[in-house]
């Protein structure tokens, strides 16, 4: 069955139609690599899944539920079930500055957990708080427990904030070019933590601009331009063989570099 | 001697009614301003329009003549008293202050960035959540340094609401020379509003290196 279904998503900003009909899949376990130009709609394209943006027509299924659908005119709301199926790791980190790592860790599923309209077994803070320290340790980020970000480094904070994604257990993991605003000489440890998640039941998406990267961890790769996906495939087949001439266009700028 | 120790006892029964005008006028100001930030916010065009305007008459026109409208305007209008003198001084300051502050709130929110609104709903939590745990510690570090400025004023605006025979400090001292012919007591007021503003700079130096551990 397939985990993620995209069926002709579509977004206008104004007249500016970003997001020109996309359709994708993606099974349980997998890794998309979505690569593409800047301004051809990829970073639009993870924001629509996270409901940062609302597409304005198209549907999107989660494990063959689905959790939006919209038709022209008509933006439906998002249920909180609907926003915790995909979790979502920002370009800028984005952690919270007040509070220590293990309380960024910590906040939301202690929030979730109070909340009246949870449903469902409710997780203690013991629970919570073991759960965080054993993702701190995952990505090697123990001893930085009690900490403030701003004590962090920028590739630690990344480290963090995907620590902080996983906490929510989301079905679907979105990374938003998660190496893009890192000095060159930190992107590794943030690289490294992001292959290591890799897993039969773990499903990732991931914007980026490391064509070697996405090479090697992806299981499919999209190349987004203009709005559409001009081309999907294997790693293999859209490095290795790319049919269209935007894509070949696009990777031979960035070898030329 | 005895007469010094005498009116300074005296006057600290003024300054009394002072700190009273200046704490209520806090303790309501400050939510309300927020409430106000939020309605000049807000994306219903009306209220931020009508909520933009009501500032601007606030924060346009003096506090004294503010002060005299609410007193004795009712009176003019409906030829009866509304309000006690108290009642009045409250109401004015706290609407008067409120607007000033709301203008400070909305600046600090509005310097948040917005990817911390977005953390918070990729997080799955609710829009309220985000703004108490998440926004407004960061808005109150950043509007320490503005927020010193229109609290410091207040001590000092307090003084106004003897226009509307409300007895705070100034008045207390003015009798001493009205009665006796004593003109050191007003002059020696100074000292009270000097002590209260430096335990109030005080505070606030404490509260910023308080909020020192973050980066916001």
């Amino acid at each position: 069955m397939n985990m993620l279904e995209v069926k002709d998503l579509r977004k206008r900003f104004g007249d500016n139609e970003v997001l020109k009909g996309i359709n994708l899949t993606l099974k349980k376990g997998e890794v998309l690599a979505i690569i593409g130009s800047s301004g051809g709609g990829k970073t639009t394209l993870l924001r629509c899944l996270n409901f940062l943006e609302k597409a304005n027509s198209g549907e999107i299924l989660v494990g063959g539920r689905s959790v939006y659908r919209a038709t022209e005119g008509e933006k439906p709301e998002v249920t909180p079930e609907a926003q915790l199926s995909f979790g979502l790791v920002f370009q800028q980190f984005n952690l919270f500055p007040q509070y220590s790592v293990i309380e960024n860790l910590m906040l939301a599923p202690k929030l979730r957990a109070k909340r009246k309209t949870t449903q469902g077994e409710r997780e203690t803070p013991e629970a919570i708080r073991e759960r965080a320290e054993k993702l701190l340790a995952t990505v090697g980020l123990s001893e930085k427990a009690n900490a403030y970000p701003c004590q962090l480094s920028g590739g630690q904070q990344q480290r963090v904030a995907i620590a902080r994604a996983l906490m929510l257990s989301p079905d679907i993991l979105c990374f938003d070019e998660p190496t893009s605003s890192l000095d060159p000489e930190l992107t590794g440890e943030v690289l490294r933590v992001i292959r290591s998640l890799k897993s039969s039941d773990r499903t990732m998406i991931i914007v980026t601009h490391e064509m070697e990267f996405a090479r090697h961890v992806a299981d499919k790769v999209i190349f987004i331009s203009d709005g559409i996906i001009e081309e999907q495939g294997t790693p293999e087949e859209v490095f290795g063989n790319p049919q269209s001439e935007k894509t070949k266009a696009f990777l031979s700028a960035g070898q030329k570099v | 001697m005895e007469q010094f120790w005498k009116i300074t006892l005296d006057l600290c029964v003024g300054f009394g009614e002072t700190l009273k005008i200046f704490f209520i006028t806090l303790a309501m100001a400050l939510p309300l301003g927020l409430i106000i930030s939020f309605g000049s916010m807000s994306k219903f065009k009306p209220l931020a329009f009508l909520t933009r305007g009501f500032v601007w008459i606030i924060r346009g026109t003096p506090l004294m003549l503010q002060l005299i409208t609410v007193y004795y305007g009712p009176g003019l209008v409906f030829k009866q008293m509304l309000f006690t003198a108290p009642m009045a001084v409250y109401i004015t300051f706290t609407i008067n202050y409120a607007c000033y502050f709301s203008e400070i709130y909305r600046g600090g929110i509005e310097s948040i960035t917005k990817g911390q609104y977005e953390a918070g709903q990729v997080l799955g939590m609710t829009r309220r959540e985000t703004f108490f745990k998440v926004i407004l510690l960061q808005v109150v570090k950043r509007i320490i340094a503005p927020m010193s400025n229109e609290i410091i004023t207040l001590v000092k605006d307090t003084s106004l609401a003897r226009v509307v025979t409300y007895y705070e400090l100034i008045y207390f001292a003015q009798r001493y020379t009205k009665n006796a012919g004593l003109l050191w007591p007003l002059f020696y007021t100074a000292v009270y509003y000097l002590v209260f503003t430096a335990i109030l700079t005080l505070l606030f130096r404490w509260l910023e290196k308080k909020l020192d551990y973050f980066k916001a």
